[in-house]
Formats: C-alpha cells, sequence, structure tokens
C-alpha cells in the first residue's frame, strides 16, 4: 500500500529541479529586499512595483510548472523534494504537490497577486505593507505544499504574523480588537493542532514527522477521535466552522480590502485544505465516524451564516457571513465522504476563493470613493459607478450559485454527494439536503438585498462619488471573473487537476468504512 | 439536404456569444460601445437572426419527418460519476426554437423604437441576447440538470431585465421579488431532481419516467414518495409560470420595459414551466394524484389570474393578471393528461399576448408623450380613452388580440383554449365549469381594457386625475403643469415603423394559427405527437364538438356584451354596483386575493425578523461562550488582559517563537 509514496529521501531532488522549493521561498527572500529599499518609506510605488513582479513571476512559475510538470490524472504525490533538516527532530524540508494542494496553490498565488494590485492606494509604511505580503504568499505556499507536519505547522503559524499585523497596521477603527481576536482564536486552535499533530507523530512504532507516513497509521478507536477532534477544532477556527466563526466578521470588517481577498480567497481555504489533508486523509476511521456530525455542523454553517449575513448592515460584515455560509458546503462534501462530495467540496474552495476575493475587491473599489460600508446610508450608486455595478452583480450572482459559475457546480456536486451517498439512512440525506437546500434560498434574499440597497434605486447626493472603475481595476476584476465563469462552463479544467486525488481520498474512505462496518478485515 | 439537427448547439451559441463580446464591450469600453447603438442593434438582432433561420430549418426537418436527435458530452465527472450535457432536437422543441426565436427578433426590433432614447440601449439589447440564449439552451437541454442551468439563467436575466432601471425603486424591489420567489420554486425543483436522481440514478427524462415506474412497482420507492418527488419538481414551474401561491412576482415583474413583458413575462420565459410539465409527461403521466394537483393548481389560477385582471386600472398589470390566468388553463391541460392542447394554447397564447403587450407598450410610449415618463401616469387606463382615433395600428391589433384571447372563432385562442376546455371536460367536470366562467370573464376583462383604452374621450390632459394618481401612488407631483405643458405633447401619436411592424407581424399568426389545431384535422398534434392526432380526428364528432365549443363562444360573448353595456355604451356601472353590492368582494379582488400582503407578512419581515434575532443571538451569546471558553481554557483571564489592553501583538508570536526555538536547539545539539 506504500507503493506510490517516496520511499527513500535520497531519492528526492535527483535529476529534478526543486520547483516547488522555487515557487515557496522567492516572495519571502525578495521581502528583506523590499524593506531594505532607500527613499520615503510611505512612496509605494518602487515597493509595490517589486511585490507585483515578485508574485507574477511566482504565479507564472506556479502554472508553467503545474501545467508541465504535473499530472492531474495521478493520485500521488508529485515534484517530491525532501532534504532532512533538522534531523535528530525528525524535521524534513519536505515538499510535494498532488491534487489537493496543486489548484490551491496557484489560487493562492493568484489572490495574493490580485490583492497585491488591488493594493494601490496605500500610502503608510508602504514597504513593510508589501513585505508583508510577499512572505504571506510564501507561507500560504508552503501550508499547501508540506509534507512534513513540523514544516507545515511552522507556515502555518509564520502565516498568521502578516495578516495579524495586516490588520493590526493597516485596519479600520477597530482594527486592534480585530486583530487581536484573530490572533487569539487561530493561536488557540494551533495549539490544538500541534498537539494533535505531535500525539499522530510519536503513536506509531517509531516518531515521524512525514505525513505519507502518517497517514498509513490511521490510527482508530479513541485515540483516532481525540486526534481528529483537536484537528477539527483546529482547522474549524480557520475554515471557519460554527461556533467557531465569530472572528472572520471582526477581522473583514476591519480589514482593508485587500486583506480581506487574501482573508476570504486564501485563509479561509485553508482550513479546508488541512481538513481533507489531516482529517480525512489521515484519520478516515474517524472521519467515517464523524462525517454526520460534519454534515449537521455544515448545515448549520450554511443556514446560520445566511440568517446572520441577511441581519448585518455592514457590507463587508454581510460578505464575510456568507463566506461562512459557503465554507459550510465544503464541511457538507467533506462529510459527504463519497467522490462526489470530496470532490463538491475541493471545487467550492477554488470557486469560493475566486468569487469572495472578487466580492471584496469590488467592495474595495466602491469604498474607497464612498468611504462608507454601511448599508443604510447607500443606495443609487448604480447610476454613478455603472461598471462597479455590473462587477458587484456578477460576483454576486457567482456567489448565489448562478449556473454557468463555478459555484454552481461546486454546490450541485455536494448536493449530489450528499444525495447519492449510500454510508448515510435515508431519512438523514433527505434531512440534510432539504435544510442546506434552504441556503439557496437565503443567498438571493441577502444578496441582492445588498446590491439593491447599495446600488439600486434613486442617487444619493450625500455620496460624493467620482469616477468609475480604472482599467487597472477592470483587469484585476477580469481575473477573477473570468475563472469563474470558465470553470462554470467547463468544470473539467478544475476537475481534472484534483479529480484523481479525491477519488482515491474517497476510495480510501470507503475501504474505511466498510472496515468500520465489519464487513472486510482490518489491514495491517 | 443534410440534416440540420447536429448544428442546433449553434442556436443558443450564436446570441450568447454575441452578448458576451457587447457585454466585454461594455464594460471595456462604455463610452465609445454605448455610442454604436445601432451597429450593436443590427449585429444582435442578426445573431438571433441567425438562430431563428436555424430553428425554422429545424422546425421544417422535424414537420418532414426527421427523428429525434440527441447528443451528449461529458460536462463533469467524480469517480465513476459522469454528469453528462449536450442538447437534443425533437418536434417539441423545435416548435418551441421557432416561437421563442420569432418573437425574441419581433421584440428586438421594436426595442428599436421603444428603447430609442433610453442611455441603456446597449445595455437593453445585450440582455436581451443573453436572454434568448439562455431561453433557446433550455429549449433544447436533454436532461433535467441542464434544464436546471437555464432555468436558473432564464431567470438571472429576468431579474436583470425587471431591474433594467435600476434608478426606480419598485423596479428594483419587483426584481429582487422575482428572483427569490423563483428561487423558491427551484429550491423545490433542486430538491426532486436530487431526488428522483436518488431513485432512479438518471437525469433524463424518459429514462426518470420508466425506471421511477419500476420503482415503484418494484416496491423499492414507495408511491407516496414518487408523487412526492414529482410534486417538488412543479414547484420549479409553479414559480416560473407563476402559478397560485407563486404567482406573486409576475405582476410585480411589469415594472420592467414593456418589450420585456411582451417576450419574457408573457411569452417565453412564464411558458418554459409550461414547457417542463410537458417535457415531464413520462414521468408525470403514471401518477393520477399528481396529475390532479396540476390541474387543480392551474384552476385555481385561471380563476385567481381573471378575478384580479376584472379590477386592475393599470394597463399593464392588467395583460399581467390575464397571463396569470392563461398560463393557469396551460397547467390545467397539462393536469387533464392533455399536454398537446397545453402547447398548443402556449404557441397561440405566445402571439397574441406578445403582440396585446407590444400594443400595450405603443400605447404607454405615446401616453409618455403627454404625462411624462412616470409609470403610474403613463400606464393608468383612467388617463387613456379614445386612443384609437390617435394611434389605429395599435387600437386594430389590440382589438384582434382581444378577440382572439375570449376564444371567438376563428381566431386562435378560440381553438386551442377550447381544446382545454374539451380535455377538462372529460378529465375533471367541476375544473371545466371553472375554466369555462372564466372564459366570459376573459371575454369581459380584455373589452374593458380596449374600451378603457381606445374608445371614448381621451383623458390624459385631465390634470385632476393626474393628481389623484400621484397621490394615490404616495409620489409628489413631479414635474408641475407648467413644466409639464413645456415639455409634452398635448395629444398622443401613433409610434413609428418599428414599433407598428411587430404588431402587424404578429397579428397575422394571432388571426391564422389557430386553424393549425382545428380538432379534426390537428397538424400541431401530429407533430407533437402522431398517434394522438390520428385519435383525436378519429374520435372527433361534430355532435360532441359544437355544444361545447357553442357555449365557450357564447360565455364569450356575454362577457363582451357586458363589457359593451359597462364600457362603451356606458348603460351600467358595474364597478359600482359591484362595490356597492359586494363590497367585500370588490375589497377581495382590489387587493389581489390579500396574497401580497400575506405574503410580504409572513415572509419577507418574518425573514427579517428571524435574521435580526439569529444575529443577535450570534453577537451576544455564541461569540460570548466561545470567547469565555477560549479564555478560561488559556488560563484564568490572562488573555482577557492582552484583549484589553492590546498587547496581544506578541501572543502569536509566543507559540510560534517556542516552536522556532525549539528547532534552533535541536539543530544545534543534532
Amino acid at each position: 500500500m506504500d507503493a506510490n509514496l517516496p520511499l527513500s529521501a535520497a531519492s528526492s531532488l535527483s535529476g529534478n529541479w526543486p520547483w516547488l522549493s522555487l515557487i515557496c521561498l522567492l516572495p519571502a527572500a525578495m521581502a528583506p529586499v523590499l524593506m531594505l529599499l532607500p527613499g520615503d518609506s510611505n512612496d509605494p510605488r518602487l515597493p509595490r512595483s517589486i511585490a507585483l513582479g515578485v508574485l507574477l513571476a511566482d504565479l507564472l512559475l506556479m502554472i508553467w510548472v503545474f501545467s508541465q510538470r504535473f499530472d492531474g490524472s495521478s493520485s500521488a504525490l508529485q515534484l517530491v523534494e525532501r532534504v532532512p533538516w533538522v534531523p535528530s527532530l525528525g524535521l524534513e524540508w519536505s515538499l510535494a504537490a498532488d491534487g489537493l494542494s496543486a489548484p490551491l496553490v496557484v489560487l493562492s498565488g493568484l489572490v495574493t497577486l490580485l490583492s497585491v494590485a488591488a493594493s494601490w492606494n496605500i500610502h503608510q509604511k508602504t514597504r513593510l505593507y508589501f513585505a508583508l505580503l510577499l512572505l504571506q504568499a510564501s507561507a500560504q505556499a508552503l501550508v499547501f505544499l508540506s509534507q512534513d507536519f513540523l514544516l507545515f505547522f511552522l507556515s502555518w503559524e509564520l502565516e498568521l504574523v502578516p495578516v495579524y499585523l495586516l490588520i493590526a497596521i493597516w485596519g479600520g477603527s477597530q482594527r486592534q480588537y480585530a486583530a487581536t481576536k484573530f490572533i487569539l482564536y487561530t493561536a488557540t486552535a494551533s495549539l490544538l493542532i500541534l498537539l494533535s499533530g505531535l500525539a499522530l507523530a510519536l503513536s506509531g512504532d517509531h516518531f515521524t514527522l512525514n505525513l505519507s507516513e502518517l497517514a498509513t497509521r490511521s490510527p482508530g478507536g479513541t485515540f483516532g477521535l481525540l486526534c481528529y477532534l483537536g484537528f477539527l477544532i483546529g482547522f474549524g477556527v480557520k475554515l471557519p466552522m460554527f461556533p467557531l466563526h465569530t472572528w472572520l466578521p471582526d477581522a473583514h470588517g476591519e480589514a482593508n480590502a485587500p486583506v480581506s481577498m487574501l482573508l476570504a480567497g486564501v485563509l479561509l481555504k485553508m482550513g479546508g485544505y488541512a481538513l481533507l489533508r489531516f482529517n480525512v486523509q489521515m484519520l478516515p476511521e474517524a472521519h467515517v465516524q464523524l462525517a454526520p456530525a460534519l454534515i449537521v455542523l455544515g448545515i448549520v454553517n450554511i443556514v446560520y451564516g445566511a440568517l446572520n449575513a441577511f441581519a448585518q448592515d455592514n457590507v463587508k460584515r454581510r460578505i464575510a457571513c456568507s463566506s461562512v455560509s459557503h465554507m459550510g458546503f465544503v464541511l457538507l462534501g467533506i462529510g459527504a465522504v463519497d467522490s462526489l462530495g470530496l470532490s463538491g467540496a475541493m471545487l467550492q474552495m477554488i470557486s469560493h476563493g475566486l468569487i469572495a476575493a472578487a466580492m471584496f475587491f469590488v467592495t474595495g473599489v466602491f469604498y474607497e470613493r464612498t468611504k462608507t460600508l454601511s448599508i443604510p446610508n447607500m443606495g443609487g450608486l448604480a447610476k454613478v459607478l455603472p461598471i462597479t455595478f455590473a462587477f458587484f452583480l456578477a460576483s454576486s450572482l457567482a456567489s448565489l450559485a448562478l449556473p454557468g459559475m463555478s459555484g454552481f457546480v461546486s454546490e450541485i456536486t455536494v448536493f449530489l454527494g450528499v444525495t447519492s451517498n449510500g454510508a448515510f439512512t435515508v431519512p438523514f440525506r433527505i434531512i440534510a439536503v432539504v435544510l442546506a437546500a434552504i441556503g439557496l434560498v437565503l443567498t438571493p434574499m441577502y444578496l441582492l438585498s445588498l446590491c439593491r440597497r447599495v446600488f439600486f434605486g434613486p442617487r444619493i447626493p450625500a455620496l460624493a462619488v467620482v469616477g468609475d472603475m480604472k482599467p487597472r481595476e477592470l483587469v484585476i476584476g477580469l481575473c477573477l471573473l473570468v475563472p469563474t465563469l470558465t470553470i462554470g462552463f467547463w468544470p473539467r479544467v478544475a476537475i481534472d487537476f484534483y479529480g484523481a486525488s479525491t477519488t482515491a481520498l474517497a476510495s480510501d474512505l470507503a475501504r474505511h468504512s466498510l472496515v468500520a462496518l465489519g464487513r472486510l478485515p482490518a489491514l495491517g | 439536404m443534410d440534416s440540420a439537427a447536429p448544428l442546433a448547439w449553434l442556436i443558443p451559441v450564436l446570441p450568447l456569444a454575441g452578448a458576451c463580446l457587447v457585454g466585454l464591450g461594455l464594460i471595456s469600453f462604455n463610452r465609445t460601445i454605448n455610442r454604436l447603438r445601432k451597429p450593436i442593434a443590427v449585429f444582435l438582432i442578426s445573431c438571433v437572426g441567425a438562430s431563428a433561420v436555424l430553428s425554422y430549418t429545424i422546425l421544417a426537418q422535424q414537420l418532414a419527418g426527421a427523428g429525434a436527435t440527441e447528443l451528449l458530452f461529458n460536462w463533469a465527472s467524480a469517480g465513476t460519476f459522469n454528469l453528462e450535457m449536450g442538447f437534443r432536437v425533437d418536434p417539441l422543441g423545435a416548435v418551441m426554437l421557432a416561437l421563442v426565436t420569432t418573437i425574441a427578433l419581433l421584440v428586438m426590433v421594436y426595442s428599436d423604437g421603444y428603447m430609442a432614447h433610453d442611455q441603456g440601449y446597449v445595455r437593453f439589447f445585450t440582455y436581451l441576447a443573453l436572454f434568448s440564449s439562455s431561453m433557446l439552451g433550455l429549449i433544447i437541454s436533454p436532461n433535467l440538470l441542464e434544464i436546471y442551468v437555464f432555468w436558473e439563467l432564464v431567470g438571472m436575466c429576468s431579474y436583470l431585465l425587471v431591474g433594467f432601471w435600476y434608478d426606480r425603486d419598485a423596479a428594483a424591489n419587483a426584481a429582487q421579488k422575482a428572483f427569490v420567489v423563483n428561487r423558491v420554486g427551484d429550491f423545490g425543483l433542486l430538491l426532486g431532481i436530487l431526488g428522483l436522481f436518488w431513485a432512479t440514478g438518471s437525469f433524463g427524462f424518459e429514462e426518470i419516467g420508466s425506471r421511477l415506474q419500476e420503482a415503484v412497482a418494484g416496491g423499492s420507492l414507495p408511491n407516496a414518495a414518487a408523487i412526492l418527488l414529482c410534486l417538488l419538481v412543479f414547484m420549479g414551474p409553479m414559480a416560473k409560470s407563476a402559478q397560485f401561491p407563486l404567482h406573486v412576482w409576475l405582476p410585480d415583474a411589469m415594472e420592467g420595459p414593456t418589450p420585456i413583458s411582451a417576450l419574457i413575462h408573457a411569452a417565453t420565459m412564464v411558458a418554459a414551466g409550461v414547457f417542463l410539465v410537458a417535457r415531464l409527461q413520462p414521468v408525470y403521466a403514471p401518477f393520477p394524484q399528481v396529475q390532479l394537483v396540476i390541474a387543480v393548481v392551474g384552476t385555481i389560477t385561471l380563476v385567481l389570474g381573471a378575478s384580479i385582471a376584472l379590477t386592475q386600472m393599470d394597463l399593464k398589470k392588467g395583460l399581467a393578471y390575464s397571463t396569470v390566468s392563461q398560463l393557469g388553463y396551460m397547467m390545467l391541460a397539462m393536469g387533464c393528461g392533455a399536454p398537446v392542447a397545453g402547447m398548443f394554447h402556449l404557441v397561440t397564447h405566445a402571439f397574441f399576448k406578445a403582440m396585446l403587450f407590444l400594443g400595450s407598450g405603443s400605447v404607454i410610449h405615446a401616453m409618455e408623450e403627454v404625462v411624462g415618463h412616470e409609470p403610474v401616469l403613463a400606464q393608468d387606463m383612467r388617463l387613456m380613452g379614445g386612443l384609437r382615433k390617435f394611434m389605429p395600428v395599435t387600437a386594430g391589433t389590440f382589438l384582434i388580440g382581444c378577440v382572439a384571447i375570449s376564444g371567438i372563432p376563428p381566431l386562435a385562442g378560440f381553438w386551442s383554449k377550447d381544446e382545454i376546455l374539451g380535455q377538462a371536460f372529460g378529465s375533471f367536470p367541476i375544473l371545466w365549469l371553472a375554466g369555462f366562467i372564466t372564459a366570459g370573464m376573459t371575454a369581459f376583462y380584455m373589452f374593458r381594457l380596449y374600451f378603457l383604452t381606445f374608445e371614448g374621450q381621451f383623458r390624459g390632459n385631465d390634470s385632476a386625475i393626474q393628481a389623484t394618481l400621484l397621490a394615490a401612488a404616495g409620489k409628489a407631483p413631479a414635474g408641475d403643469g407648467s413644466h409639464r405643458a413645456g415639455q409634452h405633447a398635448s395629444q398622443p401619436h401613433e409610434s413609428g415603423w418599428q414599433m407598428a411592424m411587430p404588431l402587424v407581424v404578429l397579428a397575422v399568426p394571432s388571426v391564422l394559427i389557430g386553424l393549425l389545431g382545428t380538432p379534426w384535422n390537428s397538424r400541431f398534434a401530429s407533430l407533437l405527437d402522431p398517434e394522438e392526432a390520428a385519435e383525436m380526428a378519429a374520435h372527433f364528432s361534430w355532435g360532441e364538438f359544437l355544444p361545447l365549443a357553442g357555449a365557450s363562444v357564447a360565455v364569450s360573448l356575454v362577457g363582451i356584451g357586458l363589457a359593451v353595456a359597462a364600457y362603451a355604451l356606458h348603460k351600467l356601472d358595474l364597478g359600482q354596483v359591484v362595490a356597492a353590492r359586494f363590497p367585500a368582494l370588490n375589497a377581495f379582488l382590489a387587493n389581489k386575493w390579500y396574497l401580497d400582503d400575506i405574503n410580504d407578512k409572513l415572509f419577507v419581515q418574518g425573514s427579517r425578523k428571524l435574521a435580526r434575532q439569529v444575529l443577535e443571538v450570534d453577537s451576544k451569546v455564541v461569540d460570548g461562550v466561545v470567547n469565555l471558553t477560549g479564555l478560561i481554557t488559556l488560563g484564568s483571564g490572562e488573555g482577557l488582559k492582552y484583549f484589553e489592553t492590546g498587547r496581544a501583538q506578541f501572543y502569536a508570536l509566543i507559540v510560534f517563537g517556542g516552536v522556532i526555538a525549539l528547532v534552533a536547539l535541536f539543530s544545534v545539539l543534532g
């Protein structure tokens, strides 16, 4: 069963460029350069150009590597790099990509690049700002590509620092509170992740941090369940999962728009990715047992998040709550444990990453012009900002899972996954699908009422607004909406990347659920 | 001639490509594109025109006996599961393709005149092309899932077009209401599709039909569950085709520009529900209970629409409720197990109702010259009257439409409505009675509209009525008298050729198309269902046909007579009589059966209240409890101190730094 695992550390790097290391380290390596730039520390032009150039190069590299050197039809780890780092700890510089990580790395590369491009009007401590974004880009890529638990954990923690500072320094009036809440939630969660991971590492006959080796242990029983719960809470904060979601509206409400793009577009996806990588892949037995709980939590996320969104009076907080609702579909898909469900969860992450980033970006566009995010104070913006309106409406329609956009494909796949999974009883499936589908009715209610109250209606003279979207902003918006439409029309551009991996994961789960039911003897 | 069927995918793709191109241009080079009005209109009209040519070719080949064609490809897959998309061409689809492209084309030509002075002219044409594309895609969909895709897309286009004048609050509200109510229907549709997929493992119409029957017969699926699934799917058509109680969005949707009301909210999109039920006949047919529910819902709808139409003073709203009522007839036909009759009425209704709506648009356009761009004034019949003198083409075609919808032979509406009533008489006599009486109401309210609008004296310059209407709508009298006199004409004029030509063109099928569906030799039926056509012709007897048809014509004539007496000759004041004798009934009808109020109180206010309460719970309870738990676990208020003093910058670094230190320590030691 180890056939597709990298067997020996020594075989790594041989005859291959360390592409993944390059992808991960390039932005971080340039961050110090940025800090050492001479000149006015509030002048954005030079640091911004450098950051843009570096991240563009990084994105192109990612696209090239994953289109040329990566085989989406295989579920195996590819582009493996393993270098012993601290042998006494078992820590390795171990990077590899499979279908779960590859699309998310590209997504994070794209969103980070666009968020730098969206940060045109930062005029305060610009060198630090863009250096932090570069650091963030590296940490994100490392999270998705690490195959060593300690390396994963370090990058998971590393990524908190830039986000924390980005909120705390460049945020709104309540930024200190929001940043603190963010850090307290995620740091507490990190402790649980660390504990569960180390417990797993220590559980076998020898200590190992290698994720693939840990995955072969798949402990069951109470120990497995405890580890699972630790991971679930730890990653659930990031996802965010009810009731651990309350940091998100605060963080989004206070962060500036580019940081919100990162938060919604990339950070939340780390939670979903880690759930797949750790909870599903390493602890399949516990996952099969707890999958119904995940479905219930997913439904709560969907409906509860949507209701919260409907009542929010702040544009960004409303979109933040909609993220809670949409990430519920990720939980639902992961809980569905079959290949359709997992595929839907994966696609929902990609799709939501693009759509939420687009929504926060356009929000930033009109916030820069109106200087308000309070829905009751707005109205009639469509008359003065018709193109901004078009983009906001398009992202809202994408977000409410309109067919032709990626959100529809992912949500329908999740629904099909829950429906067709024979592992659950029929009444359970019926209730789950019906309750989750309520979200489909609530989503247009809060999103279209948001559009109506902000953009429709007669113009409000108090909102002195000049100038519609500029070419730069158009390009950013299109870079997010074109992939959304492409996936919506032809989902296989995304599915062909990760399909083999989610299918392999699902068949592994199916084996374990048979073991759990006593229909198959446990292996090993 | 080679078969055109394999090219059918081009029919929706051509307008889509055009719309995408212009849409992208609108986003990137807004001003330039907005200035290229005529070239873009011509370009988009040719896109839809090309689709129309292709559609007619396909229809001709289907008439000549070409078989059904289906082409599928793998759209998405996971594990062993494949989701297939593609297209199918069959007689039912071919008829709809020809119908939709014809009306779309005429409406686009008409819009060139109607929207000539609108700033959003290019945007309007783009939306029209987008809508045509979605609607045509829906028609050629080979399975339920693809239907759902285009179903939602036509809903989106409807949303965009109802809210086209986005600076009007009423339009904004109506657009949102239309989308949300349709989503409620789609909620059922999606659940039904998922359930049928679970029960049969398929999305195809015939496969679902046969496997569902097998599953019920084999005992693996309870009969009640199968019925429930069928009814869930039926929720989609209920919302889209404005069936009671989900019809509430359609009258409000009249806030959109009138060409849209003609194309989307009368002729094509609202008929999509009826079309889907026709497609689903193989699924529904084995379940008489489902058929009964469909028939009853259709009957309630047809009575409701007609009864509310009796009291409407807004010309477009009157036509909208008439549409609701006619859609009820179509649904009744579906419930009677007579999809051919329902589809026939769909086709005839599409022509004459599109003509009526375009005629009302012509009237409104003319009225705007006199009373200004204020829907409350321009659409109210109390300000119209005597328009026949000013606009003879519009009046003539409108009259043809009224005769057609009233069911006077040999115009189109007679044949199709009579066929439905005949079917209902055989299946559900009580429902037939309701449909029969409603036929009289239909004739009455249509001629009421005609007389109030086109006959008598022109009242458009009566500023007292204008002031009353504005006050009733809660609007301040916007332009005062002097302002209006300076800007507006004192009498209306006939519309230009772009608007008059489609009216005349549509008048032809409104008069003649019914002759294709005569019960003794129905070419329409022999295209859709040759067996049934042969059976109809074989069983036809004048002895059965004449009494029923005669009764329908008689009841229509009574309705027309009443309308003539009340609104042309002014011999009796029905409004006063009814209001005095039956105040409750009058209030009930004037308030549209109180359904809008119930909807507002129960669902709109209710959902807002629920959301507010949930948010309160979230910010006070959930947030608090999680924070508290976190703080307690962190150790007796240490975290709280950080929270308050804001010194927590370094908190994250504790964990992070700890691990770094550990790594460093081991590196040194190791």
